[in-house]
């Protein structure tokens, strides 16, 4: 058996007085499609921060495909093959889609040469290329992405997390504010990587996550609740009471 | 059709700044030539600021730090160890930055108005240091000096006490800074630089080092602002420590800001048109820093991104207007590469 896509062993992170990751250790395992899901304040980004270093653990480790990366700098977990996706879309507003994708492929290829033109990488530019044609921006690749629609930008946003090869995808909540049909896109979309990567989704929007995921892991208050797969967490008792029932009870 | 009307632009610009020293003494304006040579090593001084404010997106407000270790690297060459002009210029180079490695490395590890105002105290403690080491740095009297020739081989002597001379030794090494930093900005180095600026969160995800890559921006503006203060000594065959005050680098980012930010040529013609506007209005009213305040603040509030931005909305509504479509190199002038 290969080793887990992601690994945690007692990963804490405490905020003052707050434990927003409790003590978590949790096994993800390789070639399936995880999610993790929790009602606001779980501690589900934070759990992201910490695996990809944007936060220091007050203690415990993290492994991905048997890489250790405990307090790694974000960088460096990059280069390990770690993507993200972040709840507010993040691209480089003021750079044309094809040169935010540029931008994330010689990040990853190291290139930093100061004297030779971005534009003279012949191998580069046709990657760029392909990766803009993989979440299907060819008709922006000039245009700044500043300008882009809120789901063209997710879209960039998962090329760019896509440019460094990436072993293990983290993405989160990848169709928050979306329109159906946006959603329809990029679930797609999800669905297609996901055959070639490991991915572990945070999302909210249950009807995609029951859709899409094999392996369904819920968090509250900082610590897991439940594992299991789809059928098994929509039978689980104690989330129905803690999570699912509670949010159609609002409703 | 803009990227052509901005490569003949650059064509007459480079023309025109040819012809400074045969043109101005026709119209009688012979002194104006030295105006031109102290704009040109100001604009470097202000293309420093813009590396990090416009590339990297820092403000400092300290580069007149890395100009006076350039002036004094220059002039201390110059007195003490009999180097030439090359030399004392890359005397200046070297002691700015080298300074700027040390306060780089401090320094970049913070951002907006916490990096503004590191920046702004070690431009202080530096300007402190050498208004109290009186017998090296002169102090506030500074330290006058006789430039070395700048060639003198073959029979040929050229020195800076031509002012002809002085004027095309200036431009060359201005153009070639330019030319240098044109190569880097638009480089995957560059490119990175932009990344950063745009977004550094997103920078770190997708694998910089966005602390290195802003150290690295940080000594690269250090070096050019080394270059300028060197290139000022020699002008004035003076070094003095009241340049490092930091009224010199609010001056920089002033000029920088009202030229455009975030272009190559910008900066320089920020310098140019508050330079001109002093020497102009200054003769007739000495409280002639208002008007300079009033239209940076016009500059900022209808202007944001300068004279450089006011240029290329212009070309693409020219470019617009001839062809119903918008042209998609609109902006180059804005993000040279």
């Amino acid at each position: 058996m290969t080793a887990a896509a992601l690994e945690t062993r007692n990963l804490t992170r405490r905020f003052g007085g707050l434990t927003a990751v409790d003590d978590v250790s949790m096994t993800l395992a390789s070639g399936r499609l995880n999610a993790i899901i929790g009602p606001n304040g779980a501690g589900k980004t934070t759990f992201f921060n910490l695996v990809t270093g944007e936060l220091r653990a007050d203690a415990g480790s993290v492994t991905a495909h048997g890489v250790a990366l405990t307090n790694l700098p974000p960088h460096r977990i990059v280069r390990a093959g770690v993507s993200r996706t972040l709840q507010i879309k993040s691209v480089f507003g003021g750079l044309t889609v094809a040169d935010n994708v540029r931008a994330a492929v010689m990040a990853h290829e190291g290139v930093m040469s100061p004297f030779r033109s971005i534009l003279s990488y012949g191998a580069i530019s046709r990657r760029v290329a392909d990766l803009i044609a993989e979440v299907g921006l060819e008709r922006y690749a000039d245009t700044k992405a500043q300008t882009l629609s809120y789901g063209d930008v997710a879209l960039l946003e998962l090329a760019l997390a896509l440019a460094n090869e990436p072993k293990l995808l983290l993405l989160d909540e990848p169709v928050c504010g979306m329109g159906p049909q946006e959603t329809e896109r990029a679930v797609a979309k999800i669905k297609d990587v996901a055959r070639r990567t490991d991915v572990v989704i945070i999302e909210h929007d249950m009807e995609v996550v029951f859709s899409i995921a094999d392996h369904i892991l819920v968090m509250a208050q900082g610590a897991i609740l439940a594992e299991g797969t789809p059928a098994e967490i929509s039978a689980n008792a104690k989330v129905q009471e803690t999570y699912l029932g509670a949010a159609e009870d609002e409703d | 059709m803009s990227a052509a009307v901005n490569r003949a632009a650059l064509l007459v610009l480079a023309a025109a700044l040819l012809a400074v020293p045969q043109f101005l003494p026709l119209l009688n304006a012979g002194f104006w030539t030295n105006v031109v040579t102290e704009i040109l090593i100001w604009s470097l001084l202000a293309t420093s600021v813009n590396l990090l404010f416009g590339y990297v997106g820092l403000l400092s407000f300290g580069q007149a730090l890395y100009f006076g270790f350039g002036m004094y690297g220059a002039a201390l060459a110059v007195t003490h160890w009999n180097a030439g002009f090359w030399g004392g210029t890359l005397a200046g180079i070297v002691a700015a930055t080298l300074m700027a490695v040390v306060a780089g490395v401090l320094a970049v590890r913070l951002t907006w108005h916490y990096f503004a105002i590191i920046t702004v105290v070690f431009s202080l403690i530096f300007y402190f240091a050498a208004m109290s080491a009186k017998p090296i740095t002169g102090g506030d009297d500074g330290l006058s000096f006789s430039a070395p020739p700048v060639f003198d081989a073959f029979g040929l002597k050229l020195t800076l006490a031509d002012t002809v001379t002085q004027y095309y030794v200036v431009l060359g090494l201005t153009a070639l800074c330019y030319g240098l930093l044109w190569l880097i900005l638009r480089s995957p180095l560059g490119l990175r630089f932009e990344a950063v600026r745009e977004n550094d969160r997103r920078a770190r995800l997708i694998g910089i080092n966005v602390y290195l890559c802003r150290l690295t921006a940080f000594i690269l503006a250090g070096a050019v602002a080394g270059l300028a203060g060197a290139l000022f000594a020699f002008f004035g065959r003076y070094a003095s420590a009241s340049y490092m005050f930091y009224h010199v680098s609010g001056e920089a980012t002033v000029w920088a800001i009202v030229g455009g930010v975030g272009t190559l040529l910008g900066p320089l013609f920020g310098t140019a048109l508050l330079i001109v506007f002093r020497e102009l209005v200054s003769t007739v009213w000495e409280n002639y820093l208002f008007a300079v305040g009033a239209l940076t603040v016009l500059v900022v509030m209808f202007a944001p991104r300068g004279l450089a931005g006011l240029w290329s909305d212009g070309l693409a509504k020219l470019s617009g207007r001839s062809a119903s479509q918008p042209d998609p190199q609109a902006g180059a002038a804005e993000a040279p590469r």
